[in-house]
């Protein structure tokens, strides 16, 4: 709040200086500004910065990844307890994270800029708004591109505009790569990405607008999900007989599921891929967090969809 | 005339403890020596050093807004509850017996549901839905159950309850079609003072005021309900109309509470039974007590959900639960006259 | 003077009440008999306006009861219904003084003037010792006498009683009957009560009134009211009447001679 009327004062007080009698005789030296950052967030809230921010909490893990990738880490204070990338991120403090923000905590780290994302609630971004703190809040992104233009946001902020660019540039072409060999495919096999089967004869899989489904197409599968609606779409196990898919991908394997806990499963052990011994453990993190470890995700499914192309 | 007045006394000191508790813990501890410092420094209007600084403008921001948010939600949740048990003669009845809470919290999933712009408004959705969505839910329910002229007691629990499954089973429905806002609307549902600052509290006091004020005046009323009905109306009370005021004001209040801090159960039920256990039946005084150490109550409960896992909050409505359930059990064992009701 | 003038009252379709006419007088008590499901609670219920009438009228000397609000009709007439599920945790104290409610504002804030009365009311159903015991502490009949102080201490001229002596023992029956009795004597009260034991009918009460199917067969005094043949065709068992060894009254006997 105070850092807002920084520079509206020192306007002022610049233009007082300026009509004064002394000024007009006198070739008074400009004093350089502070360059202030302003930008309109995912909230069509305008945020103010006067510098590049130097203490700053993230809100969501993506945020976390971002903030590292871009070389801004030094400049994390704090952090959700969900931040587990990169291992750095463990060392600093939590303000909270599965149920709920302490709002104390984060007003206790003295943060010049706190980052939001699309996991966070309105409310919560309204509260610490209303206790003084600088809040941006970054939407979650539903292309690769929107992707990029969030790690330029992000870069803005925290200064760090080069080492940005550089990373979009590097992603860029990393995608290329593999959309070079995929592109000319003329198969591509049918997969199912398993979110979540603790209802075997239910599961949830990624449907139409998730980033999952958006780089399992891009690494050159056949999304059984894809023709099912909403981003998180719960399938039957009779869809999944039908659609009888090559190769069975485990988004859940960070909650303990496993290839033969799969094929222990009533009805599954029929399915082509568990026959072929085509399930392979994925971590989910990869593609459901919108970072730039999207592009790991990317070229992680490209490997696991397409051996022979990716070595 | 003191036996009459040392029940307000200790519950007046239970509370004033719990507001001290509420304001000198939280996630970042403030030394008792520099709280001092603060309070004192707070009435000379000095002007205080860092860190003591941010130790007071926590204290005034955060801690002191959320302090009388729960307070007055305790309050509201319990004075009600009294009421409810009053008027029903039941010792099961808490404020969400007639679908106060399935009201608001399918009102609550449904604003979730819905994106609203960042605006002041936009921020008022999801409390206000569920505020209407209380209060309609109790006209509704007291519409469904009256037969003729009268509302008799029996339908009204009844129909509350039809109409609590039916609006539950909505707001499960939606929550597992948006995934998205899942997480959002099990949080509210669970209970917790989630907003900051003063804005809940200036929302919700004129109508937490306005129904306690009437629960209070209506001890005489409730005592008189005790004996049924038939001969409440004998003696001279024109039920229907004093139902459907304590009704009223109850459902108010609730729905006030709930809107900002979810769905927070066990204060309304426990609090009164306790009261009543300890202090007697006699409504005139088991409503302003069971107000006083409501408030308290759901005080330490809210210290408690922010300090055991720091930095981490437990969801209030668990905690309620939690050690609401085995403190009452230990209240019931010790209870000396078994005629208590 | 409690007047009740072609009182009907139906449940839904079915009537209940019909066209029910009886006189009870200031002073007197009078006994309402009659078979279980004759409609004796349900006269009572409508007459004290908890039940709506579907015709006829209920006069306190001249005065229509039923078109008062509750609070006037509570200074007119009392009600002492059985002492069934009565809420066990209030003193008897605090369940007399309920009486005086029709006297009280919104808070129920007593004068000393209310708890005269009500001490009044209490010592008069020789009661008083037990003021400050629980009600669920108390016995049957004791329950039965603090709700017949707490219909004095209305201080209505009416008295209705809806069969308070169903759960007593014989020794409660009788004095609290003869309490009643002589209440209504001293206080000049029209009391109605409603009862199913026919001797106790015969003994306590001034007149009767046999009510079946929801309508007056008969009222008179208990002389002429309880007859054999009278008696026999309504509760469809043959009784003999004979004279009351001591008192002057008739005496129904079940069964033949």
């Amino acid at each position: 709040m105070f850092r807002k009327l920084v520079f509206p004062l020192f306007a002022l007080a610049l233009i007082v200086a300026g009509c004064s009698p002394s000024a007009i005789s006198t070739p008074t030296p400009v004093p350089t500004l502070n360059p202030t950052i302003t930008l309109t967030d995912g909230l069509n809230r305008t945020v103010t910065l006067s510098g590049p921010a130097k203490r700053i909490v993230s809100l969501a893990p993506s945020n976390t990844e971002i903030l590292y990738a871009i070389g801004a880490g030094a400049q994390l204070v704090g952090r959700d307890e969900t931040s587990d990338y990169p291992t750095q991120a463990a060392s600093l403090p939590t303000v909270g994270g599965y149920s709920g923000f302490n709002t104390e905590a984060i007003v206790a780290l003295h943060p010049d800029l706190v980052l939001a994302a699309g996991i966070n609630t309105p409310e919560l971004v309204a509260a610490l708004e209303k206790l003084g703190l600088t809040v941006f809040y970054l939407s979650n992104p539903t292309t690769l591109e929107e992707m990029y233009t969030n790690l330029e946001t992000v870069a803005k902020l925290t200064g760090h505009a080069t080492e940005a660019a550089a990373l979009v540039d590097s992603l860029k072409k990393r995608v290329a790569a593999v959309d070079a060999r995929i592109l000319p495919l003329n198969s591509r096999p049918m997969v199912y990405y398993e979110i979540d089967a603790t209802d075997p004869t239910k599961p949830y899989t990624y449907g139409p607008g998730s980033f999952g489904d958006l780089l399992l197409q891009r690494a050159g599968g056949a999304n059984v999900g894809s023709s099912l609606s909403g981003q998180f779409a719960q399938m039957s196990l009779e869809q999944l007989v039908v659609a009888n898919p090559a190769i069975i991908i485990l988004g859940d394997s960070n909650y303990g599921t496993t290839a033969d806990s799969l094929k222990k499963r009533t009805g599954w052990e029929e399915l082509d891929a568990v026959k072929n011994s085509q399930v392979f453990p994925f971590d989910d993190n990869l593609v459901s967090r919108p970072g730039p470890r999207l592009v790991d995700g990317l070229e992680a499914l490209a490997k696991l969809l397409h051996p022979d192309l990716f070595k | 005339m003191s036996r009459r007045t040392l029940p307000y006394l200790w519950t007046l000191l239970f509370l004033a403890l719990a507001v001290i508790l509420s304001i000198a813990i939280g996630s970042v501890f403030i030394p008792p020596a520099d709280l001092w410092r603060i309070l004192t420094g707070s009435f000379s209007g000095a002007a205080l050093p860092e860190p003591l600084k941010t130790f007071a403008f926590i204290i005034t921001s955060i801690r002191l807004p959320r302090t009388v948010l729960v307070l007055l939600t305790g309050a509201a949740l319990s004075g009600s509850g009294a009421a409810y048990q009053g008027l029903f003669r039941n010792p099961l009845a808490d404020p969400y017996l007639i679908g106060v809470a399935s009201g608001a919290g399918l009102g609550a999933v449904l604003a979730m549901s819905i994106q609203w712009p960042y605006s002041f408004w936009g921020l008022m959705a999801v409390p206000l839905a569920s505020f209407v969505g209380a209060l309609l839910t109790v006209f509704l329910v007291y519409a469904l159950a009256r037969v003729g002229k009268a509302v008799p007691k029996t339908n009204l629990i009844l129909a509350g309850v039809a109409f609590s499954s039916f609006a539950g089973a909505l707001t499960s429905f939606l929550m597992l079609r948006s995934t998205g806002e899942l997480r959002r609307a099990i949080s509210w549902l669970l209970g917790g003072a989630s907003q900051a600052g003063w804005g809940p509290v200036l929302t919700i006091l004129p109508y937490v005021v306005i129904g306690l004020g009437i629960l209070l005046l209506s001890g005489h009323t409730l005592n008189l309900l005790q004996f049924g009905d038939d001969q409440a109306q004998q003696l001279g009370l024109p039920v229907s109309r004093r139902r459907a005021l304590i009704l009223m004001a109850a459902s108010l209040a609730t729905a006030a509470a709930v809107s900002f801090s979810g769905i927070i159960g066990f204060v309304g039920l426990i609090v009164p039974h306790v009261m009543r256990l300890w202090f007697g039946a006699d409504y005139r005084r088991l409503v302003p007590l069971s107000i006083i150490a409501g408030a308290g109550a759901l005080l330490v409960a809210d210290v408690i959900a922010r300090s055991v896992l720091s930095p981490q909050e437990i969801p209030l409505g668990i905690v309620t639960a939690l050690v609401g359930a085995p403190f009452f059990l230990w209240v019931l064992r010790r209870a000396k006259n078994q005629g208590f009701w | 003077m409690l007047t009740i003038e072609a009182l009907t009252v139906s449940y839904g379709k079915r009537l209940v009440l019909t066209e029910v006419s009886l006189e009870v007088n200031s002073g007197e008590v009078v006994a309402l008999i009659g078979p279980n499901g004759a409609g004796k609670s349900t006269l009572l219920r409508a007459v004290s306006g908890i039940i709506p009438a579907q015709g006829g009228k209920v006069r306190m000397n001249g005065e229509d009861l039923l078109a008062r609000t509750a609070m006037q009709r509570a200074r007119c007439l009392a009600v002492v219904p059985q002492a069934v599920s009565m809420p066990p945790a209030f003193t008897v104290w605090e369940t007399v003084l309920m009486g005086r409610t029709p006297y009280l504002n919104f808070l129920g804030q007593v004068s000393t003037k209310d708890e005269e009365i009500a001490r009044l009311a209490l010592d008069r159903v020789d009661a008083l010792e037990l003021a400050e015991r629980r009600v669920g502490e108390l016995s049957g009949g004791e329950q039965q006498r603090v709700l017949l102080a707490r219909a004095l201490a209305q201080s209505t001229p009416i008295l209705l009683l809806d069969e308070p002596t169903s759960n007593l023992d014989l020794h409660y029956q009788v004095s609290f009957m003869e309490t009643v009795s002589s209440l209504a004597r001293q206080d000049n009260l029209a009391v109605l009560v409603a009862l199913h034991d026919l001797n106790l009918a015969a003994r306590y009460s001034d007149r009767v009134a046999l009510l079946v199917d929801g309508e007056i067969k008969a009222s008179g005094t208990p002389r002429q009211v309880l007859t054999p043949e009278l008696i026999s065709a309504v509760y469809h068992l043959p009784v003999q009447v004979i004279p009351h060894p001591f008192a002057d009254v008739p005496l129904v006997l079940p069964g033949r001679g």
